[in-house]
C-alpha cells in the first residue's frame, strides 16, 4: 500500500465533513472518486496531502504512520521533518492550478526540486523538460502561466507535481475550471499517466473518464464511503440506491 | 544675497533633505515588513500590541510625533537631549512610515489566493521559504502603486524636519525668506520637490515595467 487511511474523520467546527473514512491505494492503482458537491471528496484529498490535518483516525504511507489518534483521542502528527518525508511521497494537482505567475514554465517546475530536494538543477531541468515533452508543451519552457490555455497550465501543474517524483499522485477535479474543449488535452495526460502505472487518486466529475481509466471507484456522499468497487460494478451495477440516484443524473 | 549664493546656502539643505529620505526608507521599508508579518502573529498580545502601535501613528500627527521623540526623553526621563536633533528626526520617521508600509504590505500579502500557500505546502516548500520565494515577489508587483504614493509623499513630509530646526530645505528657505525678505528661495524649494518627486516618480515607474513580465 502506498496510502491507507484508517477511519479517518473530518469536522470544520460542528459540521462533519468525513466520517469514519477508510481506504488504500496500492501501488499502480488508479482510484476515481465520484459523488456530489459537497460528500468531503476534496476535503479527503487534503487529509491525504496534509493540507488539512484529521480530526481522527490515522494515515500510513509506505506502512509507516504519518498521523495517528492516540487513547486521549487526539490526533498526533509526527514531527515536522519527518512530515516533509511524507510530504515528498504524494503530490497534489489543484482544480485552480495554482501556478507560480512571477516564475517561467521551467521555472514552476524546477523551483522546488532545487530549493526543497535540492537536486542539481541540470538535473531538474533535465527531468522537467522530459515531463514538458510528455506533456506536449515543451515549446512553452520559457512561457509564463499568464501566456498559456487553461489546459496548458493544468498540464503545467501536473508536470510540476510529477518533477517532484511522488509514489502517489492526488487529482482534485483537475478538469472542473476547464473550458469543455480543453478537458480532453488534461485527461489525455492522465490517461497516459495511467498507462504508465502512476499510482493515482483522482476526484473527478467526468464520469466515462472514471469508467475508462480507473482500476477502482469510489462513490462518496455526506462524508462516508457510500459504495465501491470496479467501474463496471459500481457503474452499471450499483448496489446502493443513492449512488442509483446520482448516477442517473449522468445518464440524461 | 544674490541668486546663486541663495541656491548654494539652500544646496546643504537640499542634501539634508535627502538624507532624511534615503535614512527613513532604508529604516522604514524593512521595519514595515517586520510590523507586517508581527501583525499576522500567532499571539494575541503581540498582535493587539502592534494594533495599537499603527493606530496611534496613524491617529496623531507626524509634526507632533517628531516633538515627541525630540522632546519627550527630556520631559519624560529628563535626559540630556544635546545631539539628539537627528537622530530623533530620522527614528520618528522611521517609525511613521514603517506603520503606514506595514499597512501596505498586509494589504499586498492578503491579496495573494490561499492556492499559492497550498501549492508552495504540497511541494515540500518550508514556511518561510515559501514566503520569499513564492509570496513575496508577488506581493512586491501589487503593492508598487501604493508604495510610489508613500514614497512621494515622504519626499513633501521631509519638510516637517523644519519642526525640530533641522537645516534642511525647507527650513532653509524659510529662514532665508525672512532674513532677505526675499521671495525666491519658496520658489527653489518649491522646485526642488517637484523635480525630486518627477524623479521618484520615474525610478518608481521603471521598477513596475520591469515587474510587467508577468500578470
Amino acid at each position: 500500500m502506498i496510502i491507507e487511511m484508517n477511519h479517518i474523520s473530518k469536522t470544520f467546527g460542528t459540521l462533519e465533513v468525513l466520517k469514519d473514512i477508510s481506504f488504500g491505494v496500492d501501488s499502480g492503482e488508479v482510484v476515481s472518486v465520484i459523488g456530489p458537491s459537497g460528500s468531503g471528496k476534496s476535503t479527503l484529498l487534503r487529509c491525504a496531502t496534509f493540507l488539512e490535518k484529521i480530526s481522527g483516525g490515522e494515515i500510513l504511507y509506505m506502512g509507516e504512520r504519518a498521523a495517528h489518534t492516540d487513547e486521549s483521542g487526539k490526533v498526533n502528527y509526527v514531527r515536522f521533518q519527518e512530515l516533509t518525508r511524507f510530504r515528498s511521497y504524494c503530490g497534489l494537482v489543484f482544480q485552480q492550478f495554482n501556478l507560480f505567475p512571477h516564475y517561467s514554465v521551467l521555472k514552476n517546475l524546477v523551483d522546488a526540486p532545487i530549493h526543497v530536494q535540492h537536486r542539481s538543477k541540470d538535473e531538474a531541468e533535465e527531468t522537467a523538460m522530459e515531463l514538458l515533452r510528455k506533456m506536449g508543451i515543451e515549446d512553452k519552457a520559457n512561457a509564463y502561466p499568464y501566456q498559456l490555455s487553461g489546459g496548458q497550465q493544468q498540464r503545467v501543474a501536473i508536470a510540476r507535481a510529477l518533477t517532484m517524483k511522488p509514489a502517489i499522485l492526488f487529482f482534485d477535479e483537475p478538469t472542473s475550471a476547464l473550458d469543455p474543449e480543453l478537458t480532453g488535452e488534461v485527461l489525455k495526460v492522465i490517461r497516459q499517466l495511467a498507462e504508465e502505472k502512476m499510482t493515482m487518486v483522482v476526484v473527478t466529475h467526468e464520469m466515462p473518464f472514471a469508467k475508462a481509466v480507473s482500476n477502482r471507484v469510489i462513490f462518496m456522499a455526506k462524508g462516508v464511503i457510500v459504495e465501491q468497487g470496479s467501474p463496471a460494478a459500481v457503474f452499471d451495477d450499483p448496489k446502493e440506491e443513492r449512488t442509483k440516484q446520482f448516477l442517473r443524473v449522468f445518464e440524461r | 544675497m544674490d541668486f546663486s549664493t541663495m541656491l548654494s546656502t539652500m544646496a546643504s539643505g537640499m542634501l539634508k533633505t535627502f538624507g532624511i529620505f534615503a535614512l527613513t526608507l532604508i529604516g522604514s521599508l524593512p521595519l514595515g515588513m517586520l510590523v507586517a508579518l508581527l501583525r499576522k502573529s500567532r499571539f494575541a498580545p503581540v498582535r493587539a500590541l502592534i494594533g495599537a502601535y499603527i493606530a496611534v501613528i496613524r491617529g496623531t500627527p507626524l509634526m507632533l510625533q517628531l516633538l515627541v521623540w525630540y522632546f519627550g526623553p527630556f520631559y519624560l526621563l529628563g535626559w540630556s537631549i544635546r545631539g539628539w536633533r537627528f537622530p530623533a528626526l530620522i527614528l520618528g520617521f522611521i517609525v511613521n512610515y514603517a506603520a503606514y508600509f506595514a499597512e501596505i504590505y498586509r494589504g499586498g500579502i492578503e491579496s495573494i489566493p490561499v492556492g499559492q500557500y497550498e501549492a508552495a505546502e504540497v511541494l515540500g516548500y518550508r514556511k518561510g521559504q515559501a514566503f520569499i520565494r513564492i509570496i513575496l515577489p508577488q506581493v512586491i508587483k501589487r503593492i508598487m502603486p501604493s508604495v510610489t504614493n508613500e514614497v512621494i509623499t515622504l519626499v513633501k513630509d521631509t519638510s516637517l524636519a523644519f519642526t525640530l530646526a533641522y537645516q534642511e530645505v525647507f527650513s532653509l528657505a524659510k529662514q532665508i525668506s525672512a532674513s532677505q525678505t526675499s521671495f525666491t528661495p519658496f520658489i527653489i524649494a518649491g522646485v526642488f520637490y517637484f523635480i525630486a518627486n518627477y524623479a521618484v516618480a520615474f525610478a518608481m515607474q521603471r521598477i513596475e515595467k520591469a515587474l510587467n513580465y508577468y500578470k
